[in-house]
């Protein structure tokens, strides 16, 4: 079992109810936008406090309100890429890359994260002077830096032209095949979810 | 009249520079501290702080010097603590005129620096926090760097009202040649004897170059902080 | 309006209750250090008397032109004294320099304000400035001298005879010997800007029986 979620968390005016049990690789969840997609995203890495319920992921309890436990953030090993990237301004492309760093035997090395999503290139730059592509794959690169237990993806695709709309959905693709961890990831494109998903789970 | 200051005035200059100096970094560590605590945290009272914090601006700083005086004088509480405790006398010192200038020092600073902490954007705190950081680490790898253009900025702006405080210091440490008797009091002592006007006019027009250096250079930081603002999208 | 000495302030209140009891309009007085006062009168404040704590400064708006001519005349004497808080044990031997203990001595700034100025003389006179010198916190004007002693932020203080018997806050430690300094004198004088005929009459009252036994009381010396 990749995803055993079932949250009540304060999204927008009010509260929402979301369940998911899945054994899927890659779940996926939609639903029309201002619904309570990215709470839900933020409830599970820790960043917003839900109500009521449980998450569990890969079989590890981040959170359980009837058990009182209710990790911090830093304690998840959640791979975050926020729909609006969060690159820190202040440090270069490189910097940023290291920041969550883990040197874990087994898991990619920075040289295999740079090659895999093609940002070798730009690792003296500072944020600002990317292209959105190529921050959003830095945003990608350093979440996998951290060698995280699992991926949460919200809205990848957004304003990216095809062409690299196409890049960034392939490469998700060879992180779910090739790398192995179980992916939520948020995207009112029905497109990309029938491509990408194991399962879909809608919000409404 | 002779235009280039004697020797004991520059003494004088030398004495505000260095009660300054102490005022501000004493206050720094303190402002940024409540800086933050207005800007991040919610908690009861923080009106009241807030509005603690801004009373030396608003307070005729004779009275802020006489507050200071009812606390750290020899006879006041803290005062007779502090030499009980540490043999240090604040009154009649410069270290006296040093406290005076902190506290009037004060809400400038916190109020730069809390501009600027609240300018630094808290999902970015988020972002540090999944990829492992501590709130402490989160806090000094985040929000500390990009909030230093404003901390630089109110600290030169606390530097130059400290260089020009008079009513607080006057009333609290008192005006002693050498070691409280910084510019504006050395001014205002001058004033006060008839025939000291050439003297008067140096220190004067001293002090008006080292408050002009000091607003331009933190116009000029304030400006730098814009670079770094924006973060993509 | 009356620029007077600080340590007048009680005298002049209580002579000008007097005077406006007698039916004249109460004048307006203004109470600080002598050379704060001259500066003042040399820069055009609109007053009518000037009552100085010493001559130099009387001397110096004779010399500016600022009085009327023929109105000065002497009119107080006084004395100076050390003083030390109320609660205070200290005692004091002006023979001894030691005596005189290691914390700030409290007078009026001994560079310009009479009260300084005749405080400095006589420490100097009694071989006493040496030891005290680098420990005077020089005040504005003698009455926040006295006021540094009263809060006892200062263990010494030299202040006016008079001002000390006005505190219930200071005891006399020693009084300095008439001879340690120069004579201390108050002057007083129209100044020459004044058209309020109501000035001429206060000067005669100040210096008639009635004005000098109220100053009497208060501690002062009439001036021969």
């Amino acid at each position: 079992m990749s995803f055993d979620v079932a949250l009540t968390y304060r999204a927008g005016q009010g509260a929402r109810e979301c369940a998911i049990r899945s054994a899927a690789r890659l779940v996926a969840v939609t639903g029309p936008s201002g619904i309570g997609k990215t709470s839900l995203l933020n409830c599970i890495a820790g960043l917003h406090r839900p109500l009521s319920g449980h998450v569990r992921i890969g079989g590890e309890t981040l959170f359980d309100s009837a058990a009182g436990i209710d990790l911090p953030p830093e304690r998840r090993r959640a791979g975050y890429v926020f729909q609006d990237l969060r690159l820190f301004p202040h440090r270069t492309v490189s910097a940023n890359l290291a920041y969550g760093e883990q040197a874990e035997p087994g898991w990619m090395t920075r040289a295999e994260a740079l090659e895999f999503l093609g940002i070798a290139h730009l690792a003296r730059r500072f944020p600002a002077t990317l292209s959105g592509g190529e921050a959003k794959r830095v945003a990608i690169g350093r979440a996998l830096l951290a060698a995280p237990r699992f991926l949460l993806l919200d809205e990848p695709l957004t304003s990216l032209d095809a062409p690299r709309a196409e890049e960034i959905l392939r490469l998700i693709e060879r992180i779910r095949d090739e790398l192995g961890l179980p992916t939520l990831l948020v995207s009112h494109a029905a497109a990309e979810v029938e491509r990408l998903a194991g399962e879909v789970v809608m919000l409404d | 009249m002779t235009a280039w200051p004697t020797a004991a005035e520059w003494g004088i200059v030398a004495l505000s520079l260095k009660v300054s100096v102490l005022a501000v970094a004493l206050t720094v560590p303190v402002s940024y501290a409540l800086a933050w605590l207005l800007a991040r945290r919610r908690f009861p009272g923080r009106i009241l702080l807030d509005a603690a914090v801004h009373l030396p601006l608003v307070l005729p700083p004779v009275v802020t010097g006489w507050v200071l005086l009812l606390l750290f004088g020899r006879t006041g509480p803290l005062g007779h603590w502090l030499e009980e405790a540490t043999g240090l006398v604040l009154v009649f010192r410069w270290t006296g005129a040093a406290l005076a200038a902190a506290v009037m020092a004060l809400p400038l600073m916190v109020r730069a620096m809390r501009l600027s902490i609240e300018a630094v954007d808290r999902r970015l705190v988020g972002a540090a926090r999944t990829l492992g950081a501590t709130p402490w680490r989160a806090f000094l790898t985040i929000t500390l760097p990009l909030s230093l253009p404003g901390v630089l900025a109110g600290t030169v702006l606390g530097f130059a009202r400290s260089l020009g405080e008079f009513g607080a210091t006057i009333t609290f440490a008192s005006n002693i040649p050498g070691q409280t008797r910084t510019l504006p009091l050395a001014i205002y002592t001058g004033l006060q004897v008839p025939g000291e006007e050439a003297a008067v006019t140096r220190l004067a027009i001293i002090s008006v170059v080292l408050s002009v250096a000091a607003l331009l250079a933190s116009e000029w930081l304030v400006r730098q902080s814009h670079g770094r603002r924006a973060h993509v999208l | 309006m009356i620029l007077a000495a600080a340590s007048l302030q009680e005298a002049l209140e209580a002579e000008a209750d007097v005077w406006a009891w007698q039916g004249h309009p109460r004048p307006t007085m203004s109470f600080a250090a002598s050379s704060a006062l001259a500066r003042q009168v040399t820069s055009g404040a609109p007053a009518d008397l000037f009552l100085s704590a010493d001559e130099e400064w009387m001397d110096t708006l004779e010399k500016a032109g600022a009085l009327k001519s023929g109105t000065r005349r002497d009119l107080l004497t006084n004395s100076i004294v050390l003083i030390a808080p109320q609660e205070s044990a200290a005692a004091v031997d002006l023979a001894r320099p030691e005596s005189l203990g290691s914390g700030p001595l409290a007078m009026a700034d001994p560079a310009a304000v009479p009260a300084g100025k005749y405080g400095k003389a006589a420490l100097q006179r009694l071989g006493l400035w040496q030891a005290v010198a680098a420990r005077i916190v020089p005040a504005e004007n003698v009455r926040a001298a006295q006021a540094l002693v009263e809060s006892g932020e200062a263990p010494l203080g030299i202040v006016y005879a008079t001002d000390a018997a006005a505190s219930e806050k200071v005891r006399i430690l020693a009084r300095f010997p008439e001879d340690s300094h120069p004579p201390i004198r108050y002057p007083v004088a129209i100044l020459a800007a004044s058209d309020n005929p109501e000035a001429e009459a206060f000067e005669q009252f100040l210096a008639s029986k009635k004005g000098q036994a109220i100053f009497a009381r208060f501690g002062f010396g009439i001036a021969k």
